[in-house]
């Protein structure tokens, strides 16, 4: 799976605790840099960012939509605005995780992803 | 006197005036020559004086009577009485006559003595219609009838003539009519709206050049051929124009004389034409004087209306009291009522009602201008705002006398109300949106590294807690948590550097310009809080340097606690004074000086303490940041209560020494 966030220390915790989930993770700062990997086509899982610089999670969660990629997406935020959570799940998202989010939440989130995928 | 018949000739030719002989009965047995000459008529005509009209037929009905009683009773005889002239002229004569008796008593025949009065009749009549021209003119005729009788009085004293008067009209340019009541409406149709120019006709000319001109024969009249024919189509063949001056040399009009034959006027004429130009300049400025006095007075009660201000008198030494209209409607009161100070001071808002007499009787105490804003209540329960300015002065007989002007300016203050309403709820709305975009910048630079150290944490417990525990795994996470918590606090105190505000602009700042504009934005708090603001700015003050903002800040602050400070007294007027002046040579002083509650002496200094406060609902922060702001720009921020009412707040900054 893959980890997109461009703050540098989510980029290098997150990875580390999934890894100790037990997935194989590769880590990005930002969807255009995944989007020109070779994880674009294979990864199974995303945990997604919501404001990335340049393309924004949402709209990376749209462009694979369009190139027929439905792959489980758990998106997290620092922001605290309450309403854009409902309108994520609404749009197919597994979960929306507010940073700072705790190991258990995460592990729930990621059985969720790929209990569904 | 008995004389022989036979001298009776002699003697009454010899007589320098008009004589005639009458036997007993009363017929005329002979007059002397210059009857003969006067009358141009036979002596046989003399006989029927009564019927023939050498006596104007006007005149027989009222003298016939009195003639006849002096024949029947031999009493002398005195009447006026109007004879016909050769060239069928008709002049005013005294007749006299007396009876001659004979030795016995009985009357041998009358003398009778016919003396030529008509320059005095004249005279007389001219000064009665002179009289009558004024008394219309002083009884405020209208102008329309006035110059009409100026034209009869003419017509009737100069025979035979048919008089005008135009008008100069407002613009300067053209001749308006004035009056003709003899000549054809079609002539003077022609002369109305011409210019005022000397090609025009003799009007014009005479209008425009300020001096009489005389056409004594149209006929053979050059100067006008357009007028003229119209003239001549009317039969008329003189014109005489005499420009009607103002007092102040102005043309207001002409007067013009005109006859259906070539003549030149008399001296006699032109005395008459001097007399009347002057009645008529009288009659016409008087009644412009008035219209212009009707117009400013209508205009002046219109704009009262339109701009909802009334004008009073008040002569406080008697309590004497003068109302316009619009005050009258303003206090909605009846302008029939009897102004009495309690029936004023009952429309005024019992909270306003102390301190407004207190403001008043302290102006008045010094004799001085003042303005006030008070509050009136309405029987209806209706508030009305009223903005005055009062003028000291002195009247005629040199007692104080107070010209004021009094406004509603209910819509304006109530529109102000709600705006500052408004805008105080914009500032609050403002201020917690800022502290929530605030808020959520901070939690979001925060919880990055926050989610940073959690899930380092987290992978560092599982780590720990494997068979076998990766432990270099979980020393790298433990450092990258600590590294997390110090990007975290480097956040911390990058915000707080970001909001206080190091970075003040230093500038050159006119104290008294920087405290006129926070006065400015204050100004509608201050009336509404009914303060009464007094400035001393003085004059040339030496700039300061500093934050203008923040200075303006200290100075917003200051009069907003003065405000405040007397928002609960009413038993004096709530003066305000903000004064500048020079501090030692050294430095720029600007002091607040409220009548407010004050505070005790013992807590002046307290008064700085970042949350002490003496208002209710205050926050007390205000006093202390602005002592720090004071102090920064290396200045002295102290307060002290005054000995009377109130309290009075100091600044005091280095002069600028880099100007």
């Amino acid at each position: 799976m893959a980890v997109i966030d461009d703050d540098d220390s989510v980029r290098e915790s997150l990875p580390d605790l999934v890894r100790e989930f037990g997935y194989a993770v590769e880590a990005f700062g930002s969807a255009e840099e995944f989007l020109a990997s070779a994880q674009a086509g294979e990864a199974k899982a995303l945990i997604l960012d919501i404001a990335l610089p340049g393309m924004s999670g949402p709209d990376l969660h749209a462009e694979l939509g369009r190139r027929g990629r439905a792959i489980p997406i758990i998106y997290i935020t620092a922001q605290s605005d309450d309403t854009i959570r409902p309108r994520l799940l609404d749009r197919g998202a597994v979960d929306v995780l507010r940073k700072p989010f705790s190991d258990r939440a995460l592990q729930d989130a990621l059985s969720a992803a790929f209990g569904a995928g | 006197m008995t004389v022989a018949p036979a001298h009776d000739e002699l003697i009454i030719d010899s007589v320098p005036g008009l004589v005639a002989i009458l036997n007993p009965a009363g017929d005329v047995e002979a007059v002397n020559d210059q009857v003969l000459e006067y009358c141009g008529e036979p002596l046989e005509a003399m006989r029927h004086w009564g019927t023939n009209g050498i006596v104007h037929a006007e005149d027989v009905p009222r003298i016939a009577p009195v003639f006849a009683n002096a024949i029947a009773s031999g009493v002398p005889y005195d009447f006026d009485a109007r004879i016909r002239r050769f060239d069928t002229i008709y002049r005013w004569f005294r007749v006299r006559g007396r009876p001659l008796r004979e030795s016995g008593g009985n009357i041998a025949r009358w003398y009778v003595l016919l003396t030529d009065i008509d320059d005095r009749k004249h005279a007389e009549a001219l000064l009665a219609g002179e009289n009558r021209l004024l008394e219309m003119v002083a009884n405020g005729e209208s102008m329309a009838v006035i110059l009409g009788e100026i034209c009869r009085l003419v017509e009737r004293t100069a025979a035979g003539c048919r008089c005008s008067v135009v008008l100069v009209d407002p613009s300067g340019l053209r001749l308006e009519h004035g009056a003709a009541p003899s000549l054809p409406d079609s002539f003077i149709q022609s002369i109305i709206g011409r210019p005022i120019a000397v090609d025009a006709g003799p009007c014009g000319m005479a209008a425009c050049l300020n001096e009489q001109v005389i056409a004594g024969d149209l006929t053979t009249e050059t100067r006008w051929a357009s007028w003229c024919s119209v003239a001549l189509a009317h039969g008329l063949q003189a014109c005489w124009s005499t420009p009607i001056p103002s007092t102040a040399g102005k043309v207001l009009g002409t007067f013009a004389i005109y006859y259906d034959e070539p003549r030149t006027p008399t001296m006699q004429q032109q005395r008459l034409i001097e007399q009347v130009t002057h009645v008529a300049s009288i009659a016409i400025e008087r009644t412009q004087e008035a219209e212009a006095l009707t117009r400013s007075e209508a205009l002046l009660a219109r704009v009262q209306q339109v701009s909802a201000t009334g004008g009073f008198y008040w002569w406080p030494m008697t309590g004497e009291v003068y109302w316009s209209e619009q005050v009258y409607r303003i206090f909605e009161l009846d302008p029939a009522t009897p102004l009495t100070t309690e029936l004023r001071q009952s429309r005024i808002h019992p909270d306003d009602l102390h301190a407004h007499q207190k403001s008043v009787e302290l102006a008045m105490r010094d004799g001085r201008d003042f303005e006030y804003e008070v509050r009136l209540l309405m029987p209806d329960g209706s508030v009305k705002y009223v903005h005055s300015l009062v003028h000291a002065t002195r009247d005629a007989e040199g007692s104080l006398l107070y010209v004021g002007a009094v406004q509603d300016v209910t819509p304006r203050r109530l529109s102000e109300i709600a705006l500052s309403k408004v805008r105080s709820e914009l500032a609050h709305v403002a201020r917690v949106t800022t502290l929530g975009a605030l808020t959520a910048s901070i939690a979001h630079e925060v919880n990055q590294p926050l989610s940073g150290i959690i899930t380092n944490a987290s992978t560092c417990l599982r780590m720990l807690g494997a068979d076998p525990p990766n432990v270099d795994g979980a020393r790298e996470t433990a450092r990258r948590t600590i590294r997390d918590g110090n990007r975290a606090a480097e956040v911390i105190a990058k915000l707080r550097a970001l909001y206080s505000r190091k970075d003040t602009t230093l500038e050159s700042v006119d104290l008294n310009e920087a405290a006129s504009e926070v006065l400015a934005l204050l100004r509608n708090d201050l009336h509404t809080n009914l303060v009464v603001l007094r400035t001393e700015f003085a004059e040339g003050l030496p700039h300061v340097r500093g934050d203008r903002v923040q200075l303006q800040q200290v100075v917003l602050n200051l009069l907003r606690n003065a405000s405040d400070a007397m928002s609960t007294v009413d038993e004096r007027p709530r003066d305000l004074l903000i004064m500048t002046e020079v501090d030692h040579g050294n430095g720029v002083r600007l002091s607040v000086r409220d009548a407010g509650i004050g505070f005790a002496p013992d807590a002046a200094e307290k008064l700085f303490d970042a949350f002490y406060t003496t208002k209710p609902d205050g926050m007390g922060v205000g006093l202390s940041v602005s002592r720090s702001i004071i102090e920064r720009h290396h200045g002295r921020l102290w307060g002290a209560a005054n000995e009377d009412h109130g309290a009075t707040f100091v600044f005091s900054l280095p002069i600028d020494t880099k100007v």
